[in-house]
């Protein structure tokens, strides 16, 4: 059975950057950050492009982002989608996952979907919920930390990660929500004359009246949201450094070795 | 009685999960202040003795049984649960924020339109809201975010936010029913599957001396292995590199792989994201090498040093010879 796929992919802020907060305390400084496709997606949109593969079917890869985003897509074009779209929500931050959520459940209702992807989180907010949040809107069944899927009798058969390296294995019905987690697969690398293309194809946009709002302000929610501040953690407790050049750093790092008594000789 | 703050309990094989333990402390801690019942829901098959144990813990254990139920599965489980939720009408509704919990409560707040706020550190009433404390881009930057609402909220509390819950008096089980609708479980359960383990077992190593994504290069393990040799330990990786397969899966430190107090752990550039440091924070001994000084690992490192793992390495084995 050809399976049509949508895969939820978000564009972060490099995490292994360092961050500085906005005067007015509400969001991170976000005029120099570098953006890239979050870890765990690129693990859900290598899934999709693979039992697309198998089943001869289509990935719609899909993202809620303001316009900087479209890199991404192109990305994703690259590595196998078939088809791209944005919705234009153009909130660099979108701190509240309840809300993305809805509005990528409102945009995936109005696509072909046997199967829904995402990654287990972001590694930006860690907020663990998209997928969840947008099963339970669908009303689909769903399964989290995903690392294997395999086609079964018109089903899946999938392993879902617990703590301490135990898996769960279950066999699920379509149509189902997946969240990938990190290491499922090997993601490709887009090859040359993909990434070529992608730069020419054409990225669907979904405004606010194609899902019938008025504004992005205009989604209901069954809550009010707000960001009370951000701030730099509080340390809970801090190394005692070893400064110097390598070398000097080199010599105290091996006296201490010695004096602790793990060094062997 | 409506209100207050219903907790969903999480068990395998036989035993609560540690992270229950904690939800109920914070439950309890909450409940103490702004007032209402703490509920511990609690789905499985023959589990009385557990009810009977998590009630020890001064809780109401709302104990629901039924064949359905023997094993999670996220649509028996998420029926069970919107069951309980429209019975007691809680305030707060907390859930452990691990794979299990980070799959039921969000799912749950989808179908019930409820709102949602996960991987919490700390949660506090104020007046009408519920500010949540959470951690961003790799526990580099804190936030406090709020939500009000005239329904219950769903917040996933991170393991290790809280003490686990001590005994406490006044418990009791009370025996429910929940409605499932067997055609409408979409998900089955088939099995637990376990490592294989054809590794040696970094768990009961003394010396650990593991790398991260600060070593660039697979071509670069044989320095770690040389520098572990040195020391009498053995190699353990963080995610990303069992992830790429550069080390077995039983080499991997963390949540999802190894708990491990070793009496020294030297971390190799490893930036220290949660889901590792919850597996290594107990060594006696930590030692991280990290080229990004705001990197988290220093905040639960007793010994730091800013440097190439590349470069003091080499250096630090020609001491060690010397």
């Amino acid at each position: 059975m050809p399976l049509n796929i949508v895969v939820c992919l978000k564009q972060i802020p490099n995490p292994d950057l360092q961050f500085q907060i906005a005067p007015d305390g509400k969001d991170i400084k976000r005029e120099a950050l570098n953006y890239k496709l979050n870890g765990a997606d690129e693990y859900a949109l290598e899934e999709a492009v693979r039992l697309k593969e198998k089943s001869a079917g289509r990935v719609i890869a899909l993202t809620a982002g303001p316009k900087r985003t479209e890199q991404m897509l192109r990305e994703a074009l690259a590595k196998g989608a078939d088809e791209v779209t944005r919705i234009a929500f153009d909130e660099p931050a979108a701190y509240d996952v309840g809300k993305v959520a809805r509005l990528l459940a409102a945009a995936i209702r109005t696509l072909p979907h046997d199967l829904v992807l995402t990654g287990v989180q972001s590694d930006d907010l860690v907020n663990s919920a998209t997928g969840g949040l947008i099963a339970g809107i669908l009303g689909l069944a769903h399964a989290s930390v995903v690392t294997r899927v395999e086609s079964k009798a018109g089903g899946l058969e999938v392993a879902c990660e617990l703590e301490g390296g135990l898996q769960r294995i279950y066999s699920m019905a379509l149509p189902a929500v997946l969240t990938i987690q990190f290491g499922a697969n090997t993601p490709r690398y887009a090859p040359l004359p993909a990434i070529m293309k992608a730069a020419r194809q054409p990225i669907k946009e979904i405004s606010p009246a194609a899902l019938g709002l008025a504004s992005w302000d205009a989604v209901s929610l069954p809550y009010t949201f707000g960001v009370r501040g951000l701030s730099p953690p509080a340390a809970k407790g801090h190394a005692e450094m070893i400064t110097g050049t390598v070398e000097e750093q080199a010599k105290k790092l091996a006296q201490l070795l010695r004096e602790k008594g793990f060094a062997r000789r | 009685m409506a209100g207050g703050v219903l907790i969903f309990a999480e068990h395998l094989e036989g035993r609560i999960a540690p992270s229950t333990l904690e939800a109920i402390a914070i439950g309890r801690e909450l409940a103490s202040r702004s007032g209402g019942p703490v509920r511990v829901a609690l789905f499985g098959e023959k589990v009385r003795a557990l009810a009977d144990a998590l009630a020890g813990h001064g809780v109401e254990v709302l104990l629901a049984e039924d064949p359905a139920l023997a094993e999670y599965t996220p649509d028996a489980y998420g029926q069970a649960a919107q069951s309980i939720v429209e019975s007691t009408r809680p305030r707060l509704i907390l859930v452990a924020h691990t794979s299990q919990g980070y799959d039921l409560a969000p799912a749950l707040a989808g179908t019930m339109d409820l709102p949602l706020v996960t991987n919490c550190l700390a949660l506090r009433f104020d007046g009408e809201r519920i500010v949540a404390t959470r951690r961003l881009l790799n526990e580099k930057v804190q936030a406090e975010v709020e939500i009000a609402s005239s329904r219950p909220i769903v917040a996933t509390v991170r393991p290790g936010a809280a003490k686990a819950a001590g005994p406490a008096p006044g418990g009791i089980v009370t025996s429910t029913t929940v409605r499932i609708d067997g055609s409408k479980v979409r998900t089955r359960f088939l099995s637990i599957e376990r490592p294989q383990v054809q590794d040696i077992d970094i768990a009961g190593a003394d010396i650990i001396v593991s790398a991260g994504r600060g070593i660039q290069k697979k071509e670069n393990l044989p320095l770690i292995e040389e520098f572990a040799k040195a020391l009498g330990g053995v190699v353990g990786a963080s995610r990303p590199l069992t992830d790429m397969d550069w080390l077995p899966k039983t080499r991997q430190v963390g949540q999802s792989g190894k708990t491990v107090r070793p009496k020294l752990y030297v971390a190799c550039g490893i930036s220290g994201a949660m889901q590792h440091v919850a597996g290594m924070k107990d060594a006696s001994l930590i030692i991280a090498i990290n080229t990004d000084p705001s990197a988290p690992i220093f905040e639960v490192a007793h010994v730091g040093i800013v440097a190439d793992v590349l470069k003091l390495l080499p250096a630090t084995l020609k001491e060690l010879k010397s």
